[in-house]
């Protein structure tokens, strides 16, 4: 009867604490700068995947601190424990139950997937092309070139990634995500500011000496304003 | 002058030197008549030359090639090679016992560990504060090499360590199946070892232990010796794999089961099967490297029609595996000692071994992971995705062998037990961050940031090491014959454990703050927490003094170990420690499973003519 007592005991402390953890992450604003739609959904699934991990959390650190305190024994004691070779159900239903989680977590993860990677054609190209070590955009539609990459918010934006020579990688913390420039091929992301504001973008793919130091400017700005900025930047008409 | 007639360490640097000559001399030659010769080319030959010369002198290879001269075999000669108990220099030459062996791999990973670990303190100097105090490439090689040299100790410490020395004994072998190949295995790395340490002197290398090309292709002579020890690292592995196997199912004693082996050996044979199957695709791809940097290939030069991204796959195809090469021995040495120190049978054992079993396949399934942001194909990353999150149903299960083991238990909160229950509380946090990093929308953001070193740190040190530590305090008695301080133990084990947490939790949030990884500088609205980090990773190396204390002053000057001090069952704690050269005088027969705490009272051995052991 004390061994079930123990399970009981156990298992109300890890409800409630997996209770209280929930409460505390649903609080927590995990993604510092959500700037962008992608972004949105990134600390989606972020705040799935955490809610996910207290009661699991609280499934390994429960029972380890409780028998820690409840079946310790002392130094001189020299009896041995039952000798319990496992139990059949508890163990099936483990593994089922985190079976059903881990097909649950993918298929989440699935339809965040499509979210970010599909999705409807972009009102806007720009090229961003990375060189050791510097990043340069292009605007193929309007004819302009900058160092610093300007967008306007609420437009999807379809963003190509080059590289002339080693790999690197496109990264905006404040639009949650990132993609490679691999030479010889050209890769992509899609990416709908929201808000507007100045933001970094860096290189996330060690690229040699000046990799830290491989990074630019983003601005989101009002369509009118960015308007405006294409009209500064394009070449005048003779 | 005796010493340079036989062969010995003496003699092998001599050969090494020579070899070296040999294999170098040529390409000299050749550039002096005008050949398109690069550095690269006189390092490659001279380090293969320098490898035979270095095994020659060693006399590594001398009863092969005896045989291939049709030479007699020497028994003398094979049963001084084998080395005679008590005498130190048979550590210090190509000997074929595994529990010599084993004492060699692992005091190399210490000393490894050491300088790995020294590195990382270099490291967090830079990072301690915005701005700079080292010029790029000194940090990027600094950075290289500790993560090179730290997944080489990470990869041979349990397995060539701790497995050498107690696979053996624990299915109750009197060796290996091929001692002189598993010397071999050893005596590959030592030139390697030297090599990847001294890569400054050769310009180091910036690619981090990845060594993605096209980076690596364009990097310095240092990035050849990478090349180069990696092989060679893979050659040894491989051999060795190939000898646990054959150990494992042909010199188990009698009675000794499939079902009956102690679950750190089946880990080591899941471990050592991933090591076959998986180590010669990444050499292939090294080797492609190296081709691509010395012979003018192309395979992953886009200039010419070559694919990086092809690398990364060969890469990952062997390297997310070796994260389970890492990880296995260690779930086997934790498994192994949970049930001594809770005096309970380990908890759902067929599972857990068929958890093994499982993790051995799905980590074939899941490499692309890595590459989520890489740009191969969308569509790839669903199935990736699935595998990688499933491959928690197995690691999950060795949680539930683990804590209904110690459910109901009769804890002894000795300093092994204390590191299996640092193991659980790092390898879970490991583990659950590992389903953000499997996870497509969480790993675009957080790959490439510190919220993978964090990760990886956790599983590999929070997760590995914690398993070596928990495995060299429970056997340390066995191994020396001594027992080590319990105080000091239980000393190193709160401050390691403290210290390591402070360092890399904090490291979480520094990834989801946006700071990249590989990086020596940030923004400087992350100042407080690096200087934090940097503080607290101090003392994890401090913390390692403690342990260093106390394993020598214990090893010399303990208190004498019993055979069995901690009432184990199974059967390297059923003779002498340490043991005897030739491990069982007579070859025991055994008669019950490894576990049977609270069933019988000592380990179920029969030993011919004399009583049961129980």
């Amino acid at each position: 009867m004390t061994a079930r007592r123990d399970l009981a005991v156990a298992v109300a402390i890890w409800a409630v604490l997996s209770a209280i953890g929930v409460v505390v992450v649903l609080g927590t604003q995990i993604l510092p700068v959500i700037a962008s739609r992608e972004a949105e959904v990134v600390n989606g699934a972020f705040v799935m995947l955490t809610v996910a991990s207290v009661p699991i959390l609280m499934l390994v650190v429960v029972p380890i601190a409780y028998s820690a305190i409840r079946f310790r024994a002392s130094d001189d004691d020299e009896t041995d424990g039952p000798p319990i070779h496992g139990h059949r159900a508890f163990e099936a239903g483990w593994v089922v139950v985190s079976l059903v989680l881990v097909i649950g977590l993918a298929a989440f993860g699935t339809i965040g997937l499509l979210e970010i990677r599909g999705g409807p054609d972009a009102d806007l190209e720009v090229r961003a092309e990375s060189t050791q070590w510097a990043w340069e955009f292009a605007y193929p539609d309007l004819g302009v070139r900058s160092k610093e990459l300007v967008l306007p918010v609420d437009r999807r934006v379809r963003i190509t990634i080059v590289s002339d020579d080693v790999l690197h990688s496109f990264y905006v913390p404040a639009f949650g995500i990132k993609q490679d420039a691999v030479p010889g091929r050209v890769t992509y992301l899609h990416v709908t500011p929201t808000v507007t504001g100045t933001y970094g973008a860096q290189c996330a793919e060690l690229c040699g000496l000046g990799h830290t130091k491989m990074v630019a400017g983003v601005a989101v700005l009002e369509l009118s304003e960015f308007e405006a900025w294409v009209a500064e930047q394009q070449p005048q008409q003779p | 002058m005796d010493r340079w007639r036989r062969p010995g360490l003496a003699r092998g640097v001599l050969g090494g030197v020579a070899g070296f000559a040999v294999g170098a001399l040529p390409i000299v030659a050749a550039a002096q008549l005008g050949a398109d010769i690069k550095p690269g080319h006189g390092l490659a030959l001279g380090y293969i030359g320098a490898q035979v010369g270095w095994l020659l002198g060693l006399g590594a290879l001398r009863f092969w090639t005896a045989w291939a001269l049709g030479r007699a075999a020497d028994p003398v000669d094979q049963a001084a090679a084998h080395g005679r108990a008590g005498d130190w220099t048979r550590y210090f030459r190509f000997t074929t016992d595994h529990k010599v062996i084993g004492l060699q791999y692992l005091i190399t990973s210490f000393v490894l560990f050491l300088t790995a670990g020294l590195l990382a303190m270099v490291l967090r100097l830079e990072l301690a504060q915005p701005g700079r105090l080292m010029d790029g490439d000194t940090y990027n090689t600094v950075m290289s090499t500790h993560g090179i040299v730290m997944i080489v100790v990470a990869l041979i410490a349990i397995v060539g360590g701790l497995g050498n020395y107690f696979v053996p004994l624990m299915i109750g072998a009197r060796d290996m199946a091929f001692p002189k190949v598993n010397a071999l295995s050893y005596w590959l790395l030592p030139p390697a070892l030297l090599l990847i340490v001294a890569n400054p002197l050769l310009g180091g290398f910036d690619t981090g232990w990845t060594a993605y090309p096209p980076l690596s292709q364009q990097a310095n002579l240092g990035q050849q010796a990478f090349i180069l020890t990696f092989i060679t690292l893979g050659v040894s592995s491989i051999i060795s794999a190939v000898n646990f196997l054959v150990t494992v199912a042909r010199m188990r004693a009698p009675g000794m089961s499939l079902t009956r082996m102690p679950i750190f050996v089946w880990a080591l044979t899941v471990t050592t099967s991933i090591v076959l199957v998986a180590t010669s695709v990444v050499a292939a791809g090294m080797t492609m490297l190296l081709f691509d940097r010395l012979l003018g290939t192309a395979f992953f030069r886009p200039s010419a029609g070559g694919d990086p991204i092809l690398f990364q796959h060969l890469f990952w195809f062997y390297s997310h595996p070796a994260v389970y090469v890492m990880a296995v021995p260690a779930f086997g040495a934790v498994l192994e000692v949970v049930p001594v120190f809770a005096r309970k049978p380990l908890f759902a054992y067929r599972l857990a071994v068929l958890s093994f079993i499982g993790i051995g396949v799905l980590s074939f399934m899941v490499w692309a992971h890595h590459m989520f942001v890489s740009g191969m194909a969308d569509y790839f990353h669903i199935p990736i995705m699935i595998t990688t999150e499933l491959i928690s149903v197995p690691t999950g299960i060795v949680f539930l062998s683990a804590l209904g083991t110690i459910w109901l238990g009769r804890i002894r909160f000795a300093t092994p037990m204390l590191w299996v229950f640092g193991f659980l509380w790092n390898f879970v946090i490991g583990g659950i961050t590992g389903v953000f990093l499997a996870d497509v929308p969480t790993d675009l953001a957080l790959s490439d940031t510190y919220f993978v070193v964090a990760h990886f740190h956790y599983t590999i040190v929070g997760g590995m090491v914690y398993g070596l530590f928990a495995g060299t305090y429970y056997w340390f008695p066995k191994i020396t014959g001594r027992l080590m301080d319990e105080r000091l133990g239980r000393a190193h084990f709160w401050w390691f454990t403290l210290a390591f947490n402070a360092t890399f939790l904090p490291m979480f949030w520094l990834g989801l703050q946006g700071m990249r990884r590989r990086v020596a500088d940030y923004p400087a609205d992350l100042a407080d927490v690096n200087l934090w980090t940097s503080v607290a990773s101090s003392t994890i190396a401090l913390s390692t003094l403690v342990f260093l204390v106390n394993a020598i002053r214990s090893w010399a000057r303990g208190p004498k170990a019993s055979a069995n001090p901690w009432r184990a069952h199974t059967l390297e704690w059923q003779v002498a420690s340490p043991p005897p050269v030739e491990n069982f005088e007579h070859l025991p027969t055994v008669t019950a499973g490894p576990y049977e705490y609270g069933v019988s009272a000592s380990g179920p051995v029969i030993r011919p003519g004399g009583a049961t052991g129980h």
